[in-house]
């Protein structure tokens, strides 16, 4: 992975430091509210109903071994011993205090790590696939590019006060893992006919209260012209994307405004000056970059492994359920990505404990080059475990409870923390989720459905994706009371498409009994081996919409 | 008001002109809204003082382009501190050869000088009650820059 150099060392201390006296001057009373709210959400603090939260970045989702200790160590110092893994990859506290942030940087910095931009209407953290550089058919690892983006984005003096939020999502090829199509810009590692290897580039796509797919402004973008690219972009979104309501200030709402082509023409007029500048970029510096990003040293006999691993599967029933529902296919013959499961059973999904990650950060030193990866469905990936450690990884990390095999299924939900803890939200979501929990535990039930994404928001804001998920579920307020709204048919792949409101929002107690009879009419329609999400495309919401308002005889 | 130029307290020499009174000042240094430079355009570019024009984000910068080696100073107003337009005014306008002030008015307060100044601002009017003296501190906060700015335009890639 990237290892910081003096200059990146430099910048972050002095950003600590600068933060620091930001804090101070507030503290004093020498910034207003309003404008300290600016300079904190750009660092990563909120204030949220109970405690201030703080959100702390991970870069494209990859951490190293001796970072994810320290974040053990700051939750046991500045916190209540847990941490919580997000939809942008990133990790956030819920309880520190305003006033030791400062020194909660500085750890962090001691460790390459930082809170910059993971707020505020500005650029963001950059998101990938969390199989990127071990999936066999990718274009290519996208992670140097990931990379690249983040120098770019960070601290850039002229973007750091957008009319909104701006996220970037990158994939290595066809499959999006990465939610690319509802991102502000999505770019798709692609070749074109000569061979090349460059960015499909997608602009406009975004979830929230205006749910839009993105849509394509440029087929084909040489790689060299990435960063004068997006400059392009933001550039003229930065000047043209409406500030008078933040609703309608996202750049999709612009892109929808001006049409895809119009919108196109103003970015290549500027894109057309700015081309052959000196943010080009140059072949030592992708060199350079993807130099950090080198395969690990596989074992060569590592596929020695396999006929051990395959009595293993043999002999436990359990064992075997977490191997086909939490481990995916490596392109190097011996290894496999495991999915570590933050999704157990009765516990807030993407949380894990302070013993936790310190155990995992051993776990990944022992069996996965010391490298941990942070999904945007909130779970925890090893990339590269050698199929001879499968069965002892997994005893480890079913002790630790972190070995749910149900990566994929219905109780590997994406889930906002709700009412519990955030200050936008209109409804509770974790008692919910809990719930559905109790009510799906059955694993052979949750193994026949099969492959289903299930997401659920506590207000519209949907910072849980549940317009893309296959069952969305959105948490309303109605005189007081939480309703709940549910949507079928999204997906935030390649396939990407907004899920359907099936009719008027269900109470709490009814949540858990609705998804039932849902998965119920998918079970009774289905063809064989068909995905609930393929089945809900074929057949329509009619057939659902009957039997979940259907009136009591 | 203090005005910083080039990081230091400058007494302001230039003379802010409305419709009203403008044709009673051509011959001095003035500073005119955007609206009237619209209007007035000729009559302005061939007075004999030195020409600023007052811009703000609603506007066209395209007018203030056609005309740069004419004008002297243009002043970026900053309606709200989150109103981030300015910064890319600035970029623009340095990148399209304008070497006269560039000066940020408005909601122009410590946490974004060294920001304006990478994109091109050299001078910057602060509100007397958000000024103190240690505020030329903000610059160079931050040692290190990924970007290329207004008196740097290499990216760290290139430098």
């Amino acid at each position: 992975m990237y290892q910081y150099n003096e200059q990146d060392q430099n910048l972050i201390n002095a950003r600590v430091e600068q933060y620091r006296d930001q804090t101070r001057r507030f503290l004093a009373g020498e910034i207003p509210d309003e404008e300290f709210r600016g300079l904190r959400l750009m660092n990563g603090l909120y204030i949220q109903r109970q405690a201030p939260m703080l959100r702390i970045a991970v870069p494209y989702g990859l951490m190293n071994s001796v970072q994810v200790r320290k974040l053990a160590d700051i939750t046991r110092k500045y916190d209540k011993n847990y941490a919580h893994f997000t939809t942008r990859t990133n990790v956030q506290l819920n309880w520190p205090k305003l006033e030791e942030v400062p020194d909660i940087l500085a750890e962090l910095a001691e460790v390459q790590m930082h809170a910059i931009q993971t707020s505020g209407n500005c650029l963001r953290n950059t998101t990938t696939d969390h199989f990127a550089g071990v999936i066999p058919d990718e274009i290519e690892d996208p992670r140097p590019w990931c990379e690249m983006i983040r120098q770019w984005t960070t601290l850039h003096p002229e973007f750091a006060y957008l009319p909104r939020k701006f996220k970037i999502a990158v994939t290595g090829g066809p499959e999006d893992r990465a939610a690319s199509r509802v991102h502000d810009i999505g770019l798709h590692l692609v070749k074109n006919a000569a061979g090349e290897t460059g960015f499909e580039v997608l602009v406009g796509g975004g979830l929230g209260r205006t749910p839009v797919i993105g849509k394509v402004i440029r087929e084909f973008l040489p790689q060299q012209d990435l960063l004068t690219y997006l400059e392009a972009i933001l550039r003229v979104y930065n000047l043209n994307g409406r500030r008078d309501n933040k609703y309608k200030a996202r750049i999709k709402i612009l892109v929808n405004a001006l049409g895809i082509d119009e919108f196109r023409k103003l970015v290549d007029a500027e894109w057309e000056i700015i081309r052959r500048t000196g943010l080009a970029l140059t072949d030592d510096y992708i060199a350079k970059i993807k130099g950090y990003f080198e395969p690990h040293p596989y074992a060569a006999d590592a596929v020695d492994g396999l006929s051990v691993l395959e009595n293993q599967l043999e002999d436990n029933a359990d064992f075997r359920a977490w191997y086909e529902r939490n481990t995916r296919e490596h392109k190097v013959a011996g290894y496999r990505a495991v999915v570590i499961s933050l999704k157990p059973h009765l516990k807030p999904p993407g949380d894990i404990t302070d013993v936790q990650l310190d155990a995992v950060a051993d776990l990944a030193d022992t069996y996965n080059f010391g490298e941990i990866r942070s999904t945007h469905d909130q779970n925890l990936v090893f990339a590269h475990v050698a199929a001879g450690d499968l069965y002892t990884l997994w005893q480890s990390l079913r002790d630790l409870n972190l070995a749910r095999p149900n990566i994929g299924t219905l109780t590997d939900m994406i889930v906002c923390p709700g009412f519990d803890f955030c200050s936008l939200a209109n409804a509770h979501t974790l008692g919910v989720a809990e719930k559905i929990n109790e009510k799906f535990d059955d694993l052979d039930y949750l193994y026949d459905i099969g492959d289903i994404k299930l997401n659920m928001s506590g207000c519209i804001n949907a910072c849980a994706h549940h317009h893309v998920a296959h069952i969305g579920i959105l948490g309303v307020d109605k005189g007081g009371e939480d309703f709940y709204q549910i949507t079928l048919g999204g997906s935030s792949r390649e396939d990407a498409s907004l899920g359907k409101i099936i009719g008027k929002a269900v109470p709490q107690a009814e949540v858990a009994d609705t998804i039932e009879k849902i998965l119920q009419v998918y079970v009774e329609n289905r063809f064989e081996d068909e995905r609930f999400i393929e089945t809900v495309r074929r057949i329509g919401l009619d057939p659902f919409k009957e039997r979940v308002y259907a009136t009591v005889n | 008001m203090p005005l910083l130029i080039n990081r230091a307290v400058t007494e302001d020499s230039w003379l802010l002109v409305d419709e009203a009174d403008f044709s009673a000042h051509l011959s001095e240094d003035i500073v005119v809204p955007y609206e009237l430079f619209a209007e007035h355009s000729e009559a302005l570019l061939s007075a004999e003082g030195k020409l600023g024009v007052r811009i703000n984000g609603d506007q066209d910068l395209n007018l203030l382009l056609q005309h740069l080696d004419k004008l002297a100073l243009i002043a970026v107003e900053f309606p709200a501190f989150t109103d981030g337009r300015g910064f890319s005014f600035a970029r623009i306008l340095r990148r399209s050869g304008f070497a006269g002030q560039l000066r940020a008015e408005g909601d122009v307060t410590r946490d974004r000088l060294e920001y304006m100044e990478r994109c091109g601002f050299d001078a910057f009017a602060i509100p007397a009650d958000r000024y103190s003296d240690d505020i030329t501190s903000a610059f160079g906060e931050i040692p290190v820059h990924y970007q290329g700015c207004a008196d740097d335009e290499r990216p760290i890639f290139r430098q």
